[in-house]
């Protein structure tokens, strides 16, 4: 699948999302639409809702009001068990601090994805070396999260994500716990992910990461849309 | 200390949960706790405690009232090293049986009427447990033990006595006398207009601690009175030993469950407070980084877990001193040993106790945490040590199991020392489950094959011995057997006879009829049946007296006549029996000796589908001058131990399932952020419940296994000290009480308590708001 044989299909849809928590507003009628094959940045300062509005789209978190679909789930008719069934296939999530089970080495950290779907062990070892391998990590693969660098961990989330082909992958801050060096490897995996087609929604506040793997720039503030541009990517 | 004093509030506000369950743990735990230790405290030496409450009397003395004045008896107090009470009227009178006046436990018949005005006294205070005492003419309060828990008395008001060809008597009470002084008491005006034909006293001695020193005092008593005018003495040595060799059968089964309760509550207490501790590195890390001294630290943790305990425990006490009265009265008022009042020293131990349990249980890991520095203390808990269980994780992970199962299975791995703890609250819990089921099983199966329940649905007495001598035993059986539903009748009487050689007489039960199916080979422990009338069995307590063994010969001599027999089995025995023999053989030792005729019992055995009440019915109208009655089998001794079992059971039961929901809650605060992950990448909550339940689970098949070995051990060990304690041999069948149905459904119970423990923190796991969770984190 490339970017151009996919832009039609809307992957996203929010419509006037809205979410508060007490009396504080997080997002204040947000209407965004992200199709396959885009890789959408969504910026902003701390507490604009950025982070907010990821949890939405994952499935994490339920609006106030609005509706959110994602490639084709309305989320508001699903119930706790649809939403985990919706994580599970259809999207995938990269988090800040990694959020790798520190029991487990980083191959079965990356098939547990699969394994939770009912794939024999056997079966989801075989492709998450496969996605280890392409993470350029496969010698690290029975290594403990505890014993990994910041970038290798990340590498081992990304492939986790990606483990069960998912059709929009999710990153939140994905370099924010990272040195540079980790970073740049970081955003070279979400740029070459974006090359071949993923759909990707990145939220961050790093504007050198947003330009290079993005090809498109959502800015928030206050809970709402304060500005969009399309980007070129410097690829 | 305001700093320390607000660090903890804010750190017991932010736990609610964690603060809940120790209040609620030490709640239950601490009420175990007080019920043990009053179980414990009561069960020593229950007798003479009840003895020395009711100020029983050493000897119970009946005097001709022909033959010595009161005056003269009055003047026996004044001796020395002697204390007296009376002289009290009294009179022997023909009662109807307590199931015709609706009062269970009066057995009627012949009945001793005591005239006294009051219960209180010098020697012999009843426990007058229902009703008021005896005042005025027609009244009457009769000497019967308080029904059981739960038993309660009938409903219908009880009849009143009809004294044949005297007044008739209201019931107005109950009470209990240790010291059996009286089937019933009346006012003394009462008693005066009855006739009274004895004269009753009542001594306490000095010296009473054995039988020639209650002779002797009773000698002294006696000494200046007229020849003759001592018509019967009773020790209280004698009632003494009927009393423990009743009760003392419940005695090491009370201390084991005292016992048991104490550790159980212990251990739960340990693993609660140590995890909340433990749990809470993190937080003593953040403390120690913002300032706080080590030693701050410490009182922040202490205080934090010490106020919820505090709560806790005075609660528990209260719930305890309440929840033991109803078990003491069950275990020691309603077999007669007296009201017991709970020590103050319990309430006291458990109030203080339980805190500083608490606290020493929070010390350790406190100090532990007290030398960490706090970057370290900080990461402990988020990070785990290397190698704790991964080999056995890696591998579960690569099992064709379902990956919330297999992700289940390993958490128990990573907190070896929290699990163990688990793990031991499991075990203990079906340990208690598995060796109270086996303790009523056993007791149960004692009272079938003792009271032959299974073999015989009737049992039939003379109504009275005028009536007894007028009947025909033999025709009465042709008559009881030739009623619809009768399949065999037989006649059993018990008649005492000597041993030639020996000094202790022997009492054996003759039996006419065919002894085919009514259960008495079930008793036998050793050698066989009876099959001529030259054999006797004998119990074992019998055997060991005479110093004899199956096989051996013995010669019995009855009114003048004497024959050997053989000893051809032993049986278990009771309180009652010491042998059998058939009834031929009465006729072999004495020609023409009849057994006394109000003796004989006739016992019917049904067909099976006979409706047992309407066979009584039926027995009665063809034979006024029996009583038969159903054979319930279900003695006090069997309820009392039933209606124990399953208290104590079922609070160390949940005490043991809330050390498991304990463990549970901390695993899951723990594991948020693992949990927020795995929902992350789409663990249902479903699957969330499985795996928590599952880790529990785990832990629950190991512990119900080993907790059901453990009890099944307990249980061998404790059956037969109690069959000691009651000088009987149990026949091997108590202790194989273990089918594999039961044994499966107690191995299981294991998994009902640790899953029970877990399934609400895992539900509650299983609805986190994963947002905030990896917000937070």
């Amino acid at each position: 699948m490339t970017s151009e044989d996919s832009t039609s299909e809307v992957v996203v849809r929010l419509d006037g999302v809205r979410k508060e928590y007490g009396d504080t507003v997080a997002l204040d009628g947000v209407t965004l639409e992200i199709t396959a094959g885009e890789a959408v940045a969504v910026m902003g300062p701390s507490g604009c809702g950025k982070s907010t509005l990821l949890n939405m789209v994952a499935g994490l978190d339920r609006p106030t009001a609005g509706s959110i679909t994602v490639n084709g789930e309305n989320l508001g008719e699903l119930n706790e068990t649809g939403l985990a069934l919706f994580r599970r296939h259809r999207i995938g999530m990269i988090f800040q601090f990694f959020n790798l089970l520190d029991d487990l080495p980083a191959l079965d950290n990356v098939a547990l994805a699969a394994q939770l779907t009912g794939v024999r062990a056997g079966q989801a070892r075989r492709r998450a070396l496969e996605l280890l391998e392409e993470l350029g990590i496969a010698d690290r693969r029975n290594v403990y999260p505890a014993a990994l660098s910041g970038g290798e961990r990340q590498r081992v989330a990304v492939a986790r994500a990606l483990m069960n082909r998912p059709a929009l992958l999710l990153a939140d801050e994905p370099t924010g716990a990272l040195d540079s060096a980790s970073g740049e490897q970081v955003m070279d995996l979400l740029l070459d992910l974006h090359q071949i087609g993923q759909t990707l929604l990145i939220v961050t506040h790093d504007p050198h990461l947003a330009t290079r793997c993005a090809s498109r720039v959502v800015e928030f503030a206050d809970g709402r849309v304060a500005g969009e541009r399309s980007l070129e990517r410097s690829a | 200390m305001r700093a320390v004093w607000r660090a903890a509030r804010a750190a017991i506000r932010r736990r609610r949960l964690q603060t809940g369950v120790i209040g609620v743990v030490l709640m239950f735990t601490t009420a175990t706790i007080v019920m043990a230790l009053a179980l414990l405290e009561a069960s020593s030496a229950p007798f003479d405690r009840a003895f020395e409450q009711q100020r029983g009397a050493h000897a119970v003395v009946a005097f001709d009232n022909g033959l010595v004045s009161d005056e003269q008896l009055a003047a026996t107090s004044g001796l020395p090293g002697v204390e007296a009470a009376g002289p009290f009227g009294q009179v022997v009178v023909e009662t109807p049986a307590g199931n015709e006046l609706a009062v269970p436990g009066f057995t009627g018949g012949r009945a001793t009427l005591v005239g006294r005005a009051s219960p209180e006294g010098s020697i012999d205070e009843p426990d007058l447990w229902k009703g008021r005492w005896a005042t005025a003419p027609g009244e009457v309060v009769l000497n019967v033990l308080p029904p059981y828990e739960g038993g309660g008395m009938p409903e219908r008001e009880p009849s009143p006595i009809v004294i044949p060809g005297g007044p008739t008597l209201t019931i107005v009470g109950y009470a209990s006398s240790l010291s059996a002084t009286a089937d019933g008491w009346v006012s003394p005006e009462q008693m005066a207009a009855l006739g009274p034909t004895a004269t009753q006293m009542l001594y306490r001695f000095d010296d009473s601690a054995t039988a020639a020193e209650v002779d002797a005092g009773v000698a002294a008593v006696t000494a200046g009175l007229p020849d003759g005018s001592t018509l019967a003495v009773q020790s209280y040595l004698s009632v003494k030993e009927a009393v423990v060799s009743g009760t003392g059968q419940f005695m090491p089964f009370l201390v084991t469950f005292g016992l048991l309760g104490l550790v159980v509550a212990i251990l739960i207490v340990a693993n609660v407070i140590s995890g909340a501790v433990v749990s809470g590195f993190r937080h003593i890390g953040v403390l120690k980084a913002i300032g706080f001294t080590p030693r701050q630290v410490v009182g922040v943790y202490l205080l934090m877990v010490s106020l919820p305990a505090v709560v806790g425990a005075v609660l528990g006490t209260v719930i305890g001193h309440l929840g033991s009265r109803p078990l003491l009265v069950t275990a020691f008022r309603g077999v007669g040993l007296g009201v017991v009042e709970i020590n103050p020293w319990v309430d006291g131990a458990a109030v203080l106790g339980m805190p500083l349990l608490v606290m020493l249980a929070a010390l350790v890991p406190a100090l532990r945490a007290h030398r960490l520095p706090a970057a370290q203390a900080i990461s402990a808990g988020s990070t785990p040590r290397a190698g704790r269980g991964r080999s056995a994780q890696r591998w579960l992970s690569g099992t064709r199991l379902p990956r919330s199962v297999s992700l289940g299975l390993g958490l128990p791995l990573v907190r070896p020392g929290r699990t163990l703890l688990t793990m031991a609250a499991v075990v203990l819990g079906v340990m208690t489950v598995t060796f109270a089921t086996g303790l009523v099983t056993s007791v149960a199966a004692y009272a079938e094959i003792s009271e032959r329940t299974g073999s015989v649905q009737v049992y039939a007495h003379p109504a009275n011995p005028e009536a007894a001598e007028a009947m025909d035993s033999e025709e009465v059986r042709s008559t009881l057997a030739a009623l619809p539903g009768a399949d065999n009748v037989l006649t059993e009487s018990y008649v005492p006879l000597s041993v030639v050689g020996y000094t202790q007489g022997l009492d054996i039960e003759f039996i006419r009829g065919d002894t085919t199916g009514m259960g008495y080979d079930e008793q036998l422990v050793g050698g066989r049946w009876i099959e001529a009338p030259g054999e006797v069995v004998l119990s074992s307590k019998a055997l060991d007296q005479l110093g004899r063994k199956v096989g051996d010969r013995i010669t019995l001599e009855l009114a003048g006549g004497r024959t050997e027999v053989t000893v051809v089995g032993r049986i278990m025995g009771g309180e009652l029996e010491t042998g059998y023999a058939d009834w031929a053989l009465l006729a072999q030792i004495t020609p023409g000796h009849e057994p006394k005729a109000d003796w004989i019992t006739y016992q019917v055995r049904l067909e099976p589908g006979t409706d047992v009440g309407g066979y009584v019915a039926a027995a009665a109208a063809a034979e006024p001058g029996i009583r038969p009655q159903a054979n319930s089998g279900v003695g006090q001794y069997t309820v009392t131990v039933i209606s124990l079992s399953t208290t104590l059971t079922l609070v160390l039961g949940t005490v043991a399932a809330l050390g498991v929901f304990n463990t549970v809650v901390l695993t899951t605060r723990e594991r948020r952020r693992d949990l927020g992950m795995l929902k992350s990448i789409g663990m249902t909550p479903r699957q969330v419940v499985v795996m928590m339940v599952t880790s529990m689970g785990a832990l629950g098949v190991v512990g119900g296994i080993a907790g059901l070995l453990l009890g099944v051990l307990l249980h061998r060990q404790v059956v037969p000290i109690m069959g000691e304690a009651s000088q009987i041999e149990l026949p091997v069948a108590l202790l194989h009480i273990w089918e594999p149905p039961t044994l499966a459904l107690l191995a299981v119970a294991g998994v009902a308590i640790a899953v029970l423990g877990a399934y609400l923190p895992a539900r509650s796991a299983s609805r986190l708001t994963i947002a905030e969770v990896l917000h937070n984190e």
